[in-house]
C-alpha cells in the first residue's frame, strides 16, 4: 500500500501541477510575475511613470523626499544623501507589482489625505518606532516602505492596486503582503514562515497584526490580546479552554503563543520546540526525567494521554480512568476487568481501581519512576 | 557546562552577564524580538483582567480610522478590525524629548458565596481585599526611540506580576519580570496525615501505623479539617536582545521558577479489592518543591540571501524533595502461612529527580531561484539525571511470608533497605536527541508552487539499569515496600536462580530504554486558481521506528487537500480534508521478555508455562493500524459594513484495526460567532459552540477466578489468544466514552457619554457518558448478584457546567480620573462518578481517600470598585 500510495501521489501531484500551469492564464502570469521580486528588490528610483514631482506638487503638499533640511538644524547628525527615499535601515520600498512604474512621493504627501490614519499610526508601536529610527537617518518614507511607491495612488486614489494594501478588498495578494513585512521582519522567529500552515492557508500578517493603530498595547495585534486574535479562526480550540481541566489561558496566565509560534516552525502544530514533549517539558520540567523506569506512551508523546487545550476529565486526560489505561493494559490479572458502578464508592464493591484517582492511586508515578522498586510505577 | 549545583549561583552570573552585554550594545537594527521563539511568559494577566492591560485601552476614537471612509476596514480574511482607541499623546517629561503615559487602577474586591469553589479558583486567587488592577507606566523618547515600560498587577500575594521593559526601538531590549501564578488542585481535601507538604506523612496520635482498624481510620478521616491542595509558581526572568556586531543580533534570557505547594498523590500497600480487610490503597499528598532555571541564548544574522539562527536552550530542574514517605494505618495479613512475621506499615514513593537539559540548534535558510527557499535545521539535545537512588525498601525487621521451612518466603529487610542492595548507587539516566529538518520550496510561476520536506528525529535512551542485589545475589526489587510479598507468598519481587521458591518468578529486572527514530518525507504542491482561489495538496510519509515496543516500524501515510477561496458569496472559506492510513511491521504483543527475569540464566519455566503477558490480539493505539480522516471548514463572512459572521465546522473519524484496544474515535463540532461594531461606541459579540465526541475500546477479562472458567494458575494460562482458555470470548467487553460540549456567550459594550457599560455572559456545559457492553458476566470485575445488578444500571453521567455573568460600569469623572464598578456572578455544577459517595465517607475498608472532588454546586459573586487614575 505504501509504494502504491507514494507513486499515486507523486503522479497526482505532477498531473495537477502540469494542469495548473497549462490552465493558468498568460495574463495572470504577467500580472504576478513582478511579485516574485517584491519582497527583496528595492525600487530603482528613476522617474518612470511620467508623473513628475511638479505634477504631484500641484495636487498635493510638497513632499519631504528632500527633507535633509530636517537634519540641518541638528549639527550632531551626519548628513545624508538627498535620495528619493531613505529606508529605515534595511527597509526598502517594495515594488508594487500592480503599479510597477510608480514613484515614491514621501509621507508628507500621503498624510495630506490620510490625516486620521497618520494620527493613529503615529501612536502605534510600529510606526512610532519606525519614525524614531528614521529620524536619525534621513527623511521619512514611512508609508511607502510598506505600501510601496505612491505616485500612481496619488494620481488615481480610488484605483484598486495603485498601492500595496493589506486589507480585505486589497488587490495585493497575501503572499505579496507578507513579503513586504518580511523584508524587515525576516529570520528569527519568522525563519520558518515559508511553508508554515498559516502561510499555506493564505494568511497575511495583517490577519493577526494591525500596525496602523494601537489596538493592543503590545504586539501590534489586530485585536486587544493574543488569545482574541487566535480565536478569530480557532474558535473551537478557544472553547476547549472552558472545560473542567485546562491550562490557565482564560485566567490570563498564558497565551496561545506560549507554546505555539504562529509565524511558523519546523513542526506542523507550529510548536516552538522540536517535539510535543519538549514543549511540555518547558514548563513541566519535572516530567522530563529521564527516569529509571519509563512509561512508553508518556515518553513517546504527552498527547497520548492528555488533551492540552482542555478536557472534561481530571488533569487534561483524554478519557476517564480506568478506561484511559485499559486501552492498552489488557494484561493478565487486575487491569482487564470491566469496571462498572459496582466498584464506585456508592456501589456494593468499592474498588480502588475506579474510585478517585483510580489506577493512579497505586501507579502514582505514572510519568516515570526513579525508585529502584518502581518498575511498575508504584513507587 | 551549565550543570548547576544547588542552582543558586548561575542566576546571579547570568544577570551580571546580561548587564555586561547591555553595556556593550551598539546601535543597529534588531528587527524585532525573539519572544515567539521561547516557550512561556508571553502573557501577563489575571482572572480579573485576562488581557493584562485592559485599563490601558482607551475609549474608541469617534473619528474611526479614516476621514476617507466610514466604519472600519477588515483583515484580508474579512474580520473587522476594532475601532482604534483615542490617541493618548502622553505628557512631556521634563524639557527633553521624553514623554510618559500611565494608568493606575486600584480598588477593593469582595468575594461572596462559595469563594472556595474549586473550579472558581483553579487558577485565580480571588480574595476579598484591596487589589491593584493595573499599574502601567510608559516612557518614550520619540526622537531616539528609547523607551521604558512598567506593568504590574496584584490580585493577591500569590497572583500578581510586575514587568519592566526598556530599550530602544530597532536597537535593543531588556526585560525583567516577577510573577506569581496560583494553581488550586482541590479545595475539598481531608488528609489525615501530619506533615502535609513535607516528605514524611505521619499518622495522627489516634492511629497506629499498621495496626489501625478501618473503623478507626474512618473516624479520624471524618473529623480532620478541610484543606486546600495546590501550588504556586513564582517566576522571575531577565532577558536581553540586541545587536552584537553589525547585523548579528543576539538574545539571552534566564528565567527561574520556584514551584511550591502540594498535590494529590497515591500510596500503595497492595490491593484491597481481592483481599478484604487487607492491603492498602491510600490517596496521599505529596510535596512540591521545585526550582527550574532556564537559559536561552540565540544569535542570528538576517541577510538578503541567507538567514542564520543558532539557539541554545538549557533547563536545570531541581527537586528539593525527592521522595515521599508515608505511614499506612492498615494492618496487613499474609493470605497463606501462619503466623504473620512481617510488620510492613510504611510506604515510599520516589519523586522526580533533578535533571539537566541542553539543546543546541542551528537553522539556516537561503533564498533560491524561482521564488524558492531552502531551510535546514539541525539540533542536538540531551537530558540527563544522576540522582542518588533510594534503597529498594524502607522496611525494617522481616518481610514476607513464612509457611514452612521449605516454603520460607521471608526476607530480611536489612538486605534491602540500604543502597548497598543496588547494582548502582545513582541513576546515570540519559536521553540524547538529534534532529535534522530540510525543506525546499519553489514557486516557479505565480500560479504554481511545490515543496518537499525531510525530517529525521531520534530519541536515544541510554539509561541502563539492572535490578540486582549484590548483598544477596538476587535479582529484582521489593514490591510496594514489602507489602505485596507480605500478603501473597512469593510476590516479593525477587528472582533467585538458586532458590526453588524464586527461580520461576518472572519479574522485571531491567529498565526498558524506550527510544525511537522518526523519519518524515513530505511532498506538496499548490495552485493559484484565479486571484482569489488556491488549492494545495500535500502527501506525507512518516516512518516511526520505536525501540522495545510492540512494533519495530510504524508507517503513516497522509494526504491532505486544502482549498481557500476569498469570495464565496463574499465570504472567505478555508477548507481542508485529510486522509491517513497507518500500518507497519509485525505486531509483537510481548516485546518485554528481555527485561524480565525469564531472560536470565537459571530461570525455570513452570510446567504449565508462564501466564500470558497480555492477550495477543491487543493493539496499542499509538502503534496499531489505523485509518483517519479529518475535515475542517472555516468561513468568515463580512456581514454588511459593521458585522462579521464566522463559523467553523470540523470533524474527524479514526478507526483502529484492533480486536482488543482502542477501536474508534470521532469528533464533530461547529461554532458560530457574530461580531458587530455599528459605531465606535458599541460592540457586540455572540457565539455558540457544540461538539460531540466518541471513543470506543474493547478489552477482555482473563479467566482469573474459579467462578470464571479456566482460572489463572491452571493449564492454559500461557495461551495468549483471544478465544483461548485464558481469554475466552465470553469475557470480552466493550466500552465507550461519549461526550458533548456546549458553549454560548454574549458580550456587549456600549459607551454613553462618559460612561461605558460592559456586559458579558458565558455558558459552558460538558456532559460525559461512559457506557459498556459485555459478552457475559465473565467480563465483569464483580460477578455476584449485587455486582451484576449494579453493572446493569450503568455509570451516572458526568457533568461540568458554569454560568458566568460579568458586569462592568466605567465612568470617567474627568480626563484623568475614572471609576469602575465590577461584578461577577458565577454558578457551577459538577459531578464525576469517580467521587461518588466520597462526600459521605473517604474511607472504604483499607482504602482511604483525601479528595472529595469538586463542589457539586456552587455560586459565587465578586463585586468591586476600582479607581482609575491617568498618571
Amino acid at each position: 500500500m505504501r509504494v502504491i500510495s507514494l507513486v499515486y501521489t507523486a503522479l497526482l501531484s505532477v498531473m495537477l501541477g502540469a494542469g495548473g500551469i497549462l490552465l493558468s492564464s498568460h495574463s495572470a502570469q504577467a500580472q504576478q510575475a513582478a511579485a516574485t521580486n517584491a519582497s527583496t528588490a528595492a525600487v530603482e528610483h528613476g522617474a518612470s511613470s511620467g508623473l513628475s514631482q511638479s505634477d504631484i506638487a500641484k495636487m498635493l503638499p510638497a513632499t519631504d523626499m528632500g527633507a535633509n533640511a530636517a537634519r540641518q538644524n541638528n549639527p550632531h547628525l551626519p548628513s545624508v544623501s538627498d535620495s528619493l527615499a531613505t529606508p529605515f535601515d534595511a527597509a526598502s520600498i517594495p515594488v508594487n507589482p500592480l503599479a510597477p512604474n510608480a514613484d515614491a512621493i514621501g509621507a508628507k504627501t500621503c498624510v495630506a489625505c490620510h490625516a486620521q490614519e497618520n494620527l493613529q499610526a503615529s501612536h502605534s508601536l510600529h510606526v512610532a518606532s519606525f519614525r524614531a529610527g528614521a529620524a536619525n537617518r534621513g527623511p521619512q518614507a514611512a508609508c511607502e516602505t510598506c505600501h510601496g511607491p505612491g505616485s500612481d495612488h496619488a494620481k488615481q486614489p480610488t484605483a484598486p492596486g495603485s498601492i500595496i494594501a493589506f486589507t480585505h478588498d486589497a488587490k495585493t495578494s497575501p503572499q505579496e503582503q507578507a513579503g513586504v513585512c518580511l523584508s524587515c521582519h525576516a529570520g528569527g522567529a519568522r525563519q520558518h514562515w515559508i511553508g508554515s500552515i498559516h502561510q499555506n492557508r493564505g494568511l497575511s500578517c495583517t490577519d493577526c497584526h494591525n500596525p496602523m493603530a494601537r489596538l493592543s498595547p503590545e504586539g501590534v495585534l489586530a485585536k486587544s490580546s493574543i488569545d482574541e486574535v487566535c480565536a478569530t479562526c480557532h474558535q473551537d480550540i478557544r472553547a476547549k479552554f472552558n472545560r473542567r481541566s485546562h491550562m490557565p489561558l482564560p485566567e490570563g496566565q498564558m497565551a496561545c503563543t506560549d507554546c505555539h509560534n504562529p509565524h511558523g516552525s519546523i513542526t506542523k502544530p507550529l510548536l516552538k520546540t522540536d517535539t510535543v514533549n519538549e514543549t511540555c517539558y518547558s514548563c513541566h520540567a519535572e516530567k522530563r526525567g529521564p527516569f529509571l523506569f519509563e512509561h512508553a506512551p508518556v515518553r513517546a508523546n504527552c498527547l497520548n494521554c492528555h488533551d492540552v487545550h482542555g478536557s472534561n476529565q481530571q488533569t487534561l486526560l483524554v478519557a476517564p480512568i480506568p478506561m484511559l489505561c485499559q486501552q492498552c493494559h489488557t494484561m493478565t490479572l487486575h487491569p482487564n476487568d470491566l469496571q462498572t458502578p459496582a466498584g464506585l464508592g456508592t456501589g456494593p464493591h468499592p474498588d480502588e481501581r475506579l474510585i478517585g484517582r483510580g489506577c493512579l492511586t497505586c501507579h502514582t508515578n505514572i510519568h516515570g519512576s526513579n525508585h529502584p522498586s518502581g518498575s511498575k510505577l508504584h513507587e | 557546562m551549565f550543570a548547576l549545583k544547588g542552582n543558586r549561583m548561575t542566576p546571579t552570573a547570568l544577570t551580571l552577564g546580561l548587564l555586561l552585554a547591555l553595556f556593550g550594545t551598539r546601535e543597529a537594527l534588531a528587527g524585532d524580538t525573539s519572544g515567539t521563539m521561547r516557550v512561556g511568559d508571553m502573557q501577563f494577566g489575571n482572572a480579573l483582567d485576562p488581557r493584562g492591560w485592559t485599563p490601558m485601552l482607551q475609549p474608541s476614537d469617534p473619528d474611526g480610522m479614516s476621514y476617507l471612509h466610514a466604519g472600519m476596514l477588515r483583515t484580508p480574511t474579512g474580520a473587522l478590525y476594532p475601532y482604534p482607541p483615542m490617541v493618548d499623546p502622553g505628557k512631556p517629561l521634563g524639557q527633553g524629548d521624553w514623554t510618559y503615559a500611565g494608568v493606575l487602577e486600584f480598588g477593593y474586591l469582595h468575594v461572596g458565596g462559595d469563594r472556595n469553589a474549586e473550579y472558581f479558583r483553579q487558577y485565580a486567587d480571588w480574595r476579598s481585599g484591596a487589589v491593584l488592577g493595573l499599574l502601567a507606566l510608559d516612557f518614550e523618547n520619540r526622537k531616539t526611540g528609547a523607551y521604558a515600560e512598567f506593568r504590574g498587577d496584584h490580585l493577591s500575594g500569590d497572583d500578581q506580576f510586575y514587568r519592566l521593559r526598556a530599550g530602544r526601538y530597532g536597537s535593543y531590549r531588556i526585560e525583567g519580570f516577577y510573577r506569581d501564578m496560583p494553581h488550586t488542585v482541590s479545595t475539598n481535601a481531608y488528609p489525615i496525615w501530619n506533615g502535609v507538604g513535607t516528605t514524611d506523612l505521619t499518622l495522627p496520635a489516634r492511629l497506629v501505623a499498621g495496626a489501625s482498624t478501618p473503623a478507626q481510620v474512618a473516624a479520624v478521616s471524618a473529623t480532620v479539617p478541610r484543606r486546600t491542595i495546590g501550588l504556586n509558581r513564582t517566576r522571575e526572568g531577565l532577558s536581553y536582545e540586541g545587536v552584537l556586531y553589525r547585523d548579528w543580533i543576539g538574545s539571552a534570557a534566564i528565567t527561574n521558577e520556584k514551584r511550591t505547594g502540594t498535590r494529590l498523590w497515591g500510596g500503595s500497600m497492595f490491593f484491597n479489592y481481592p483481599f478484604p480487610d487487607n492491603g492498602g490503597a491510600l490517596e496521599t499528598v505529596r510535596p512540591v518543591d521545585f526550582r527550574t532555571t532556564d537559559i536561552n541564548l540565540s544569535v542570528r544574522n538576517v541577510g538578503k540571501i541567507w538567514h542564520f539562527l543558532a539557539t541554545y536552550n538549557g533547563s536545570f530542574f531541581r527537586n528539593h524533595k525527592d521522595h515521599l514517605n508515608f505511614e499506612s494505618p492498615f494492618a496487613l495479613y499474609n493470605v497463606a502461612g501462619t503466623p504473620q512475621v512481617a510488620d510492613i506499615k510504611n510506604g515510599q514513593s520516589s519523586l522526580e529527580p533533578d535533571n539537566d537539559y541542553h539543546n543546541l540548534r542551528l537553522d539556516l535558510s537561503r533564498e533560491l531561484k524561482w521564488s524558492g527557499q531552502l531551510t535546514l535545521a539541525g539540533a542536538w539535545g540531551t537530558m540527563r539525571q544522576n540522582d542518588a537512588l533510594l534503597p529498594p525498601t524502607t522496611c525494617t525487621g522481616t518481610g514476607g511470608v513464612f509457611i514452612a521451612p521449605t516454603a520460607d518466603y521471608t526476607f530480611p529487610c536489612a538486605n534491602w533497605n540500604t543502597t548497598a542492595a543496588l547494582s548502582q548507587r545513582s541513576a546515570h539516566a540519559r536521553i540524547d536527541t538529534g534532529l535534522f529538518d530540510a525543506r525546499v520550496t519553489f514557486h516557479p510561476t505565480p500560479v504554481f508552487g511545490w515543496h518537499a520536506g525531510l525530517r529525521w528525529y531520534r530519541e536515544d535512551n541510554k539509561t541502563r539499569y539492572l535490578s540486582y542485589n549484590p548483598l544477596t545475589g538476587q535479582y529484582g526489587f521489593i514490591s510496594e515496600n514489602g507489602s505485596q510479598g507480605s500478603i501473597v507468598p512469593g510476590e516479593t519481587g525477587i528472582f533467585d536462580p538458586n532458590n526453588p521458591l524464586y527461580r520461576s518468578a518472572n519479574i522485571p529486572v531491567r529498565n526498558v530504554p524506550f527510544s525511537y527514530t522518526d523519519s518524515q518525507l513530505e511532498l506538496g504542491a499548490d495552485w493559484q486558481l484565479g486571484r482569489k482561489t488556491s488549492l494545495g495538496v500535500t502527501y506525507t510519509y512518516d516512518q516511526n521506528q520505536p525501540k522495545y515496543r510492540e512494533r519495530k516500524r510504524v508507517d503513516d501515510q497522509r494526504i491532505k487537500f486544502d482549498w481557500v477561496n476569498r469570495d464565496v458569496v463574499g465570504a472567505t472559506v478555508r477548507l481542508s480534508w485529510e486522509y491517513a492510513k497507518r500500518d507497519g511491521g509485525k505486531y509483537n504483543y510481548d516485546p518485554f521478555v528481555p527485561f524480565y527475569s525469564e531472560s536470565l540464566p537459571g530461570f525455570v519455566t513452570p510446567a504449565i508455562g508462564l501466564p500470558a503477558y497480555t492477550v495477543a490480539d491487543m493493539r496499542k493505539y499509538d502503534l496499531s493500524n489505523r485509518t483517519e480522516s479529518k475535515a475542517r471548514v472555516i468561513v468568515t463572512y463580512p456581514w454588511g459594513d459593521s458585522a462579521t459572521l464566522s463559523t467553523t465546522f470540523y470533524g474527524n473519524r479514526d478507526h483502529y484495526d484492533a480486536l482488543i484496544g482502542r477501536q474508534s474515535t470521532s469528533t464533530t463540532g461547529a461554532t458560530v460567532q457574530w461580531d458587530w461594531q455599528p459605531t465606535p461606541a458599541t460592540t457586540m459579540n455572540a457565539y455558540l459552540g457544540v461538539e460531540g465526541s466518541h471513543m470506543g475500546i474493547s478489552n477482555i477479562n482473563d479467566a482469573d477466578n474459579s467462578d470464571n472458567g479456566n482460572a489463572y494458575g491452571r493449564i492454559g494460562q500461557a495461551n495468549p489468544h483471544l478465544g483461548g482458555p485464558l481469554y475466552p470470548y465470553a469475557n470480552q467487553w466493550w466500552e465507550f466514552d461519549r461526550e458533548s460540549n456546549r458553549n454560548a456567550g454574549l458580550s456587549v459594550s456600549h459607551a454613553i457619554g462618559r460612561a461605558r457599560v460592559d456586559l458579558s455572559y458565558n455558558y459552558t456545559g460538558s456532559f460525559g457518558h461512559v457506557g459498556y457492553n459485555y459478552a457475559t458476566i465473565g467480563a465483569l470485575a464483580y460477578r455476584d448478584a449485587a455486582g451484576v445488578a449494579a453493572a446493569s444500571s450503568g455509570f451516572p453521567d458526568n457533568k461540568y457546567r458554569t454560568n458566568t455573568l460579568d458586569l462592568g460600569l466605567s465612568f470617567r469623572v474627568n480626563s484623568n480620573v475614572g471609576v469602575r464598578l465590577y461584578g461577577r456572578y458565577e454558578t457551577g455544577a459538577f459531578s464525576d462518578w469517580h467521587y461518588a459517595g466520597l462526600n459521605n465517607t473517604l474511607s472504604y475498608d483499607h482504602r482511604l481517600y483525601t479528595d472529595k472532588g469538586g463542589q457539586l454546586h456552587y455560586s459565587v459573586s465578586v463585586v468591586g470598585v476600582m479607581l482609575s487614575l491617568k498618571l
